[in-house]
């Protein structure tokens, strides 16, 4: 399972939510897999079953996974996940860099052939499938 | 779960908890911080029905704590300073704690020794201030405690021993639902443990979370301009802090993230940066607001 850092800053039930996050975006997760139990996960992070349910609900509320009454947490199926908050993020984080690389005096048409790049990297990704 | 309602008590005229009101639910970790000479001792020893309070009410499960046998039975108070019989061995001591507790668990006992890998013949008194400790745990997991009040547990404790305590504590809590107080004056140590807290100072409670609301709560920030500092600057939320390093000014606010940043994004900073607080910050920064504060005294 993966690590959290105790050191951070960032509230553990947050770092939670944003590993599960990555692993079923990147589909380490597959969409109705089932996740670990907050006992299990517990255990093996030596962290309070109290933070795991609440990063839980957290992830069900953002649509990520859904649960079975009685049977535990699953992976929602990515396309009714609810993208936008973190598009948006994206966007911002996206602006932030770009003026950026204009102010250090990269020229537009770079970036433009940059995005063409990554364009082409998913695609070549996706046909390798 | 745990109800404790307007309490006080008071040594010889001195007021060690005055009016202190405390809810702690089923299955969590709650962590009692403070000052020195808080309270937070004689408050934990009003909880396990050591001591009796002077006035107002100690409730766990609806039921006064003090003399209760039956509740106390399935509650341990762990004491920052460890209490053995004299020339007792590991091994009389867990009969002791047998006959004591109806709810004694001799093959958690047993099952224990490959975490406390200490030979239970020996007396106790001659193990040294760590393995005491861990003596002192292993009897504890032991009697399937549904409370357990802990004073200062962890001190003493190597480090990859405190990763184990904290890894029984917390299977126990996981899969028993058992409620843990836990006193600590290392606030690093607690961080990762609890989830609600309550920060005490002279005798009542300035503060009472969830410890991660706490967190998102109070953020923060470093910023710089590039042409002086907006006037209006953060004007919309509750600043507690605010200092001046050279060009960049620290602030420390109250208020959502993404208010906080929407509010000073407006002003088009040169540098900002947000940054949730560690508890350590936080105690900091509350015990400020009630007068105890770090100064700088030159001696």
């Amino acid at each position: 399972m993966f690590q959290l850092d105790i050191r951070s800053r960032v509230p553990i039930y947050e770092q939670l939510v944003e590993k599960w996050k990555e692993l079923i975006i990147h589909e380490v997760y597959q969409p109705d897999q089932q996740l670990p139990s907050v006992r299990v996960l517990a255990q093996e992070l030596t962290v309070n079953p109290n933070t795991i349910q609440k990063a839980y609900r957290e992830l069900e509320h953002q649509g990520y996974i859904y649960s079975i009454p009685g049977k535990g947490k699953f992976v929602a199926p990515q396309a009714t996940t609810t993208n936008n908050e973190k598009v948006m993020k994206m966007k911002q984080e996206l602006l932030k860099l770009l003026s950026e690389a204009l102010y250090l005096g990269i020229e537009k048409e770079e970036i433009l052939s940059l995005i063409t790049i990554a364009e082409q990297s998913t695609k070549g990704g996706n046909q390798d499938d | 779960m745990i109800n404790v309602t307007n309490v006080k008590k008071s040594f010889e005229g001195f007021e060690a908890v005055n009016g202190v009101t405390v809810h702690i639910r089923k299955g969590s970790i709650y962590g009692l911080l403070g000052s020195n000479g808080a309270g937070k001792t004689t408050l934990l020893k009003m909880l396990a029905g050591i001591y009796k309070s002077d006035s107002g009410n100690v409730l766990i499960d609806d039921e006064p704590v003090f003399e209760n046998v039956k509740l106390k039975e399935k509650m341990i108070f762990l004491a920052d300073s460890l209490y053995f019989y004299p020339n007792t061995t590991i091994q009389q001591a867990a009969h002791f704690y047998q006959s004591m507790y109806s709810s004694w668990n001799e093959q958690r006992f047993k099952m224990l020794h490959n975490v406390f890998q200490i030979d239970i013949t020996k007396k106790i008194h001659r193990l040294s201030k760590g393995m005491q400790r861990q003596v002192a745990f292993w009897l504890t997991l032991s009697t399937m405690p549904d409370v357990l009040i802990l004073d200062e547990p962890l001190d003493g404790l190597d480090a990859v021993m405190r990763q184990k305590v904290k890894n029984l504590l917390i299977q126990d809590v996981a899969e028993r639902e058992m409620t843990i107080i836990i006193s600590s004056h290392n606030l690093r140590e607690v961080e990762d443990l609890c989830d609600n807290v309550g920060i005490m100072h002279g005798g009542k409670i300035i503060i009472e979370k969830d410890l991660d609301d706490l967190k998102s709560d109070v953020h923060k920030i470093q910023v710089a301009f590039k042409q002086g500092v907006p006037v209006d600057l953060l004007k919309e939320v509750p600043i507690l802090y605010k200092e001046e390093r050279g060009s960049v000014l620290l602030y420390i606010v109250r208020g959502k993230e993404s208010t906080i940043s929407a509010q000073v994004l407006a002003h088009q900073p040169a540098i900002f940066d947000l940054l949730p607080l560690t508890l350590e910050e936080i105690f900091i920064y509350e015990m400020r607001d009630v007068g105890y504060e770090i100064e700088n005294i030159i001696v």
